[in-house]
């Protein structure tokens, strides 16, 4: 006999080990719907492997964000490898990851295509003209959110600032490098003193 | 080929603060450092990828299609993401030993300050094509900028700027012909 919490709450345990195509089916009809940046994604993650299918707990998906934020990568694909080498393994992991970046993947290269073979027209430049507008604003509000989240003392705006200020100038890769340097040498007088 | 696959590596293994944190290090180190794409371009395929379902650095897909073709979207996506997936699926299988690893950690705080540091570089970058067509049109990014701090999401904007582009053709005649007639 189950245990009551198990009847109450069936879809709070997961049920065991999907194969590795109906996890790559899944992560690919996921995939293709993924619109909507980090917050979007996770909740159709939870929808789908947590609720619908029940191949993981609630608590999988909070666990995967939390190892994965810190480590340097688009969040969303390595929430998706977490789960993955959860689900079966590092072959888990690679189908998950592969199939759920195959539909974006797939769509990007058309869309790079079909603007590389657009017509020099009026409609077309107004077009572009009106994405670039569109852009400006989200980088914008993206910095916004950033800097809230990411700069949260004064001592880590300071670097922010810097690092704009340095960017005009010095190569992006050695900037963000020095930055974590300094940060690894800051944390390590901190802990000492 | 080889450019392309090297700098996309580089870029996933500094993308610290997730993949809109990592937008300025792909305008540096694969379209500034190399005049792959121009500007303009560059915010083509910045609004393509956030039109897109998945992750926002399949970005690297549409600079690579550019530099090499099928072939070259299909290798700047794996590089992009070949660093990032094999260190979630190390931390998966250990536990986190990296995350707890507190110099790790100061490391990733900085480097994502940096990176959000130079999301204002690329900004600037963006903004200036804009502004060089007139200045006006920033208010339109403004528009954009408030609406998604609303919590509009960029699924719904980039299509409506698109349209409203196309068809400013249109509407600039309209209103010309209104006021001369």
């Amino acid at each position: 006999m189950p245990p009551p919490d198990a009847i109450i709450h069936p879809k709070n345990e997961a049920t065991g080990r999907p194969s590795l195509p109906s996890l790559g089916w899944a992560l690919l009809c996921i995939g293709a719907v993924a619109f909507g940046g980090l917050g979007a994604t996770l909740a159709l993650l939870r929808r789908e492997l947590v609720e619908r299918r029940g191949w993981l707990r609630p608590g999988d998906i909070t666990e995967a964000l939390a190892y994965t934020k810190p480590l340097p990568g688009s969040t969303v694909v390595q929430v998706v490898t977490f789960l993955g080498w959860r689900l079966g393994n590092w072959p888990g992991a690679i189908v998950a990851t592969s199939a759920f970046i195959l539909p974006a993947l797939a769509l990007m290269t058309v869309a790079a295509a079909a603007v590389l073979a657009l017509p020099d027209a009026a409609w077309v430049r107004g077009a572009l003209t009106g994405l670039q507008i569109a852009v400006v604003g989200l980088l914008a509000a993206a910095l916004w959110h950033l800097a809230r989240s990411e700069a949260g003392s004064v001592l880590l705006l300071t670097v922010l600032l810097v690092a704009f200020a340095a960017g005009l100038f010095v190569n992006a890769a050695v900037v963000v490098t020095v930055a974590g340097a300094i940060g690894v040498l800051i944390d390590r007088v901190k802990h000492n003193a | 080929m080889l450019e392309l696959v090297a700098r996309f590596l580089l870029i996933g293994a500094l993308a610290f603060g997730g993949g809109q944190a990592a937008l300025p290090l792909v305008e540096r180190l694969a379209v500034a450092d190399t005049g792959w794409l121009t500007p303009t371009q560059f915010a083509t395929g910045v609004g393509l990828s956030y039109a897109t379902p998945g992750p926002i650095l399949i970005l690297a897909a549409f600079i690579g299609y550019h530099v090499a073709a099928v072939p070259g979207a299909v290798a700047a996506t794996a590089a992009v993401f070949t660093i990032p997936v094999v260190l979630a699926g190390f931390t998966a299988q250990l536990v986190a030993k990296l995350k707890d690893a507190r110099w790790f950690q100061a490391f990733g705080r900085f480097a994502a300050a940096a990176a959000v540091g130079l999301l204002g570089v690329t900004l600037l970058v963006l903004a200036w094509p804009v502004v060089d067509i007139h200045w006006a049109l920033l208010l339109g990014s403004a528009v954009v900028f408030s609406a998604e701090l609303r919590g509009v999401h960029p699924i719904i904007l980039i299509p409506a700027a698109v349209l409203l582009g196309a068809l400013w053709p249109l509407i600039n005649d309209a209103l010309v012909r209104f006021y001369i007639l």
